[in-house]
């Protein structure tokens, strides 16, 4: 069974058609990397399937739950109970990490666990540590987001997601805020997730990253998926023209 | 800088000023000959003085005041005051005497007066052998008065006195008559045993009816009008009462009395004489003035802080709610609220309290009970500030960014969770620097409360400042607002301080 399985989906803003008939179906452990160029549509697909948008067309389901289905070419959502429990399913990352600046590391980390999954404090608590600690952070569950430089912000950004346990995670460029030192920090983190079998799909600009770490590698341009396949046939044997112009243009660049 | 020294020394500052302008303003200009005589009135008292249809000023004092500047070859300036402003206009010299209707009783010490020219007690008049000899021989009989009169004033009006107050509950019955004729008719009759009135008017009724009736010694109010100069100004006292002496003897004083139908109530006499008051200086420190000022004014300090805090208190919630009503999705509630909030933003605020007081009334016939007046001054601000507030809030919460709402909802934090736990926090960081300044503005504002006539501080100040004909108590209240706003600003900083915990 797939854990996110989405098909013809289709979303316009105003006028502009941004996804064009998208079909994608995503494994367990499965990791998934998704290159294109600015505004070909790589966020507004990651937010259609985390729900921060609503579709024009097409159907989704996760873990086999229809949160999404299309009755006579428009798409009906879900009942409320039923999308909420589906929002427990992922996770997002986001690229400028939308940490609450209110709220200290810890808490940051603990606070929905206990409020929105209703998990028992000490069990969230010391879960929040073993994340902190995975993340490098564990002297810092005191800080408040602004003490935290970007790197650190993203990481407790992750631990936040970690600590709901959802099935897959959602990164959008979660590195492209970042300093190419920092950026190392979180794609050490991405490995590591990908080494215990999460299933990820990540947005991202990082080459090399997406070659080694991508079980899968989706090429959008225009809205829709271009080009689809392994690391090796996607990114060192790409077959579209778009997609060998993309590649050598950001090959150029860095 | 220290805070403190900052404090101490605009304390200092503002302590001078109020020094150097209270004794500064205490001069007059001298009058002379060919000069400008400037009358102040207020413009809203038939017949002494009022606008007619025309928008002239017009009236009884302002006919006598005209005369006597024909005969003294003055100018005459009509000038219209506020009634509460009386004696700084006087001792600014920016006029040179109040002439009208100025009752004298209570004020003998305060200016420097002509004799009497009009003499406005009410008296009870009754028949000439009823037995009746003082005002507690009324007990338990029927008394008339005629309706919408100064006796019906006197005996149960707002300010009628607890003495009267308790007279007119002992009559067996307050009979409002239409007119005099038949009050009198009644009287001899003996279907009532007393009318009360106007001296005028009884002395009046009782000679050109052949002495059937007395007068009872004892007035149930006494009231005398002169024309008040600023104290120690005899000079110009001397010429205009001398030249009113004159005005009496040729018989101009009664015709201009008779065109104006108050024959019956002018009391000018050439044989009075004035009262002595020349020895009345303030003995009083400044200091002393000061003090005992303030704590006049202290009663005031509490109605003040009553209005801030309670309207704080309800209006601060109470504009979460119409924010939520602003930024609601439902098309026709927005429409509301935005339209409510534009009244209240665009209107006075005055106003407000009047519609807040006097419309249970005339709006909806409804008698509003004597406590309402404090609520009106509640409601009224509570109503205004809170649409202050909700726009406050709402430009708070939307400088909260879009990405907080995404993330709480990625997290599966319910709508209500998201505002009070995630959004309403950060709103309450964005929108302390306007909150402040609303706040200040609030506690200025409290002095509208005057509007409706409930007395705070400001009103209390200027109702000291003419009684005792000085503008220190307005002073003082202004150190008073300023003191209680730095308060203000202390408490804010400190909660702005203590946000500062996230950024
Ligand atoms: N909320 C929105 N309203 C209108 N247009 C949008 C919105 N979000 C994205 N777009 C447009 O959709 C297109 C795709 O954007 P996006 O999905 O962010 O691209 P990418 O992430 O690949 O750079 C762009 O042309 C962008 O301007
Ligand atoms: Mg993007």
């Amino acid at each position: 069974m797939s854990l996110l399985e989405i098909n013809n989906i289709e979303k316009s803003f105003d006028n502009l058609q941004v996804l064009k008939d998208i079909s994608l179906s995503v494994d367990q452990t499965e990791v998934i990397s998704i290159l294109g160029p600015s505004g070909s549509g790589k966020s507004t697909l990651l937010r259609c399937m985390a729900m921060l948008e609503t579709i024009d067309g097409g159907d989704m389901s996760y873990c086999g739950e229809k949160a999404v289905t299309s009755v006579s070419g428009s798409p009906v959502y879900a009942s409320k109970a039923q999308i909420k429990k589906i929002r427990g399913y992922f996770g997002l990352v986001f690229q400028n990490f939308n940490l609450f600046p209110h709220y200290s590391v810890i808490k940051n980390i603990t606070d929905a666990p206990i409020h929105v999954q209703r998990r028992p404090k000490s069990e969230v608590y010391e879960e929040a540590y073993i994340l902190l600690k995975k993340m490098g952070l564990e002297d810092k569950e005191n800080y408040y987001p602004y003490q935290l430089s970007g790197g650190q912000q993203q990481r407790v950004a992750i631990a936040r997601a970690l600590s709901m346990k959802p099935k897959m995670l959602f990164f959008d460029e979660p590195t492209s805020a970042l300093d190419p030192e920092l950026t190392a920090e979180i794609l050490k983190v991405l490995r590591s997730l990908a080494d215990e079998k999460m299933t990820m799909i990540i947005v991202t600009h990082e080459i090399d990253f997406a070659r080694s770490v991508s079980d899968r590698v989706i090429f959008m341009d225009g809205g829709i998926i271009v080009e689809e396949g392994s690391p090796k046939e996607v990114i060192d044997n790409p077959q579209n023209e778009r997609t060998k112009a993309f590649l050598k243009k950001m090959s150029v660049n860095s | 800088m220290n805070l403190k020294k900052i404090s101490l020394l605009r304390i200092t500052v503002i302590l001078f000023i109020t020094y150097a302008l209270t004794t500064g303003f205490t001069f007059y200009c001298a009058a002379d000959d060919n000069k400008t005589f400037t009358v102040g009135f207020d413009a809203e008292f038939p017949p002494y003085g009022y606008k007619d249809e025309s928008g002239e000023y017009v009236g009884f004092d302002l006919d006598l005041a005209e005369e006597v500047c024909e005969r003294k070859g003055w100018i005459l300036k009509k000038q219209p005051i506020d009634w509460n402003s009386k004696d700084m206009e006087l001792k600014t010299g920016a006029i040179d005497c109040i002439w009208n209707g100025f009752t004298m009783n209570g004020r003998e010490d305060k200016y420097t007066w002509t004799t009497p020219y009009v003499d406005n007690s009410q008296v009870v008049i009754v028949k000439k052998d009823s037995g009746i000899e003082d005002l507690s021989g009324l007990a338990g009989k029927t008394v008339a008065v005629q309706s919408d009169s100064s006796a019906l004033a006197a005996l149960t009006g707002d300010d009628a006195t607890e003495e009267n107050k308790n007279l007119a509950a002992s009559f067996k019955e307050l009979q409002q008559v239409g007119d005099y004729n038949s009050a009198f008719l009644n009287l001899e009759s003996g279907a009532i045993d007393a009318i009360c009135m106007d001296i005028g008017v009884a002395n009046y009724e009782i000679k050109s009816r052949g002495n059937l009736f007395v007068m009872l010694d004892k007035h149930i109010s006494s009231e005398e009008y002169g024309i008040g100069f600023l104290l120690g100004n005899t000079e110009l006292r001397d010429e205009v009462q001398e030249t009113l002496w004159e005005m009496l003897g040729d018989g101009t004083f009664l015709r201009i009395a008779e065109k104006w139908g108050l024959e019956s109530s002018v009391c000018l006499s050439a044989e009075d004489s004035y009262i002595d008051n020349t020895s009345m200086e303030n003995s009083q420190s400044l200091i002393e003035r000061f003090l005992s000022i303030s704590k006049q004014l202290m009663g005031g300090l509490g109605a003040s802080l009553a209005i801030f805090f309670l309207t704080l208190l309800f209006s601060m919630p109470l504009g979460l709610l119409i924010t939520a009503g602003r930024m609601s999705k439902l098309t026709p509630l927005r429409w509301i609220v935005k339209i409510y909030i534009s009244i209240l933003r665009g209107t006075p605020l005055m106003l407000q309290l009047l519609v807040v007081f006097f419309g249970p009334y005339f709006i909806f016939g409804i008698n509003t009970p004597a406590s309402y007046r404090f609520y009106a001054v509640i409601i009224g601000f509570t109503l205004n500030y809170a649409a202050y507030f909700a726009e406050i809030y709402r430009s708070g919460i939307q400088a909260v960014p879009k990405g907080q709402y995404e993330a709480a909802d990625i997290l599966g934090y319910s709508r209500k969770q998201r505002f009070f736990k995630i959004i309403f926090p950060q709103m309450v960081k964005n929108i302390i620097p306007s909150v402040t300044n609303e706040v200040i503005t609030l506690v200025k504002d409290t002095s509208l409360a005057f509007a409706i006539s409930y007395t705070e501080m400001f009103t209390l100040a200027k109702q000291v400042a003419a009684a005792e004909t000085t503008i220190m108590p307005l002073f003082i209240a202004g150190i008073f607002y300023y003191i209680f706003n730095f308060v203000v600003a202390f408490v804010m900083e400190y909660i702005e301080k203590k946000l500062n915990y996230f950024r």
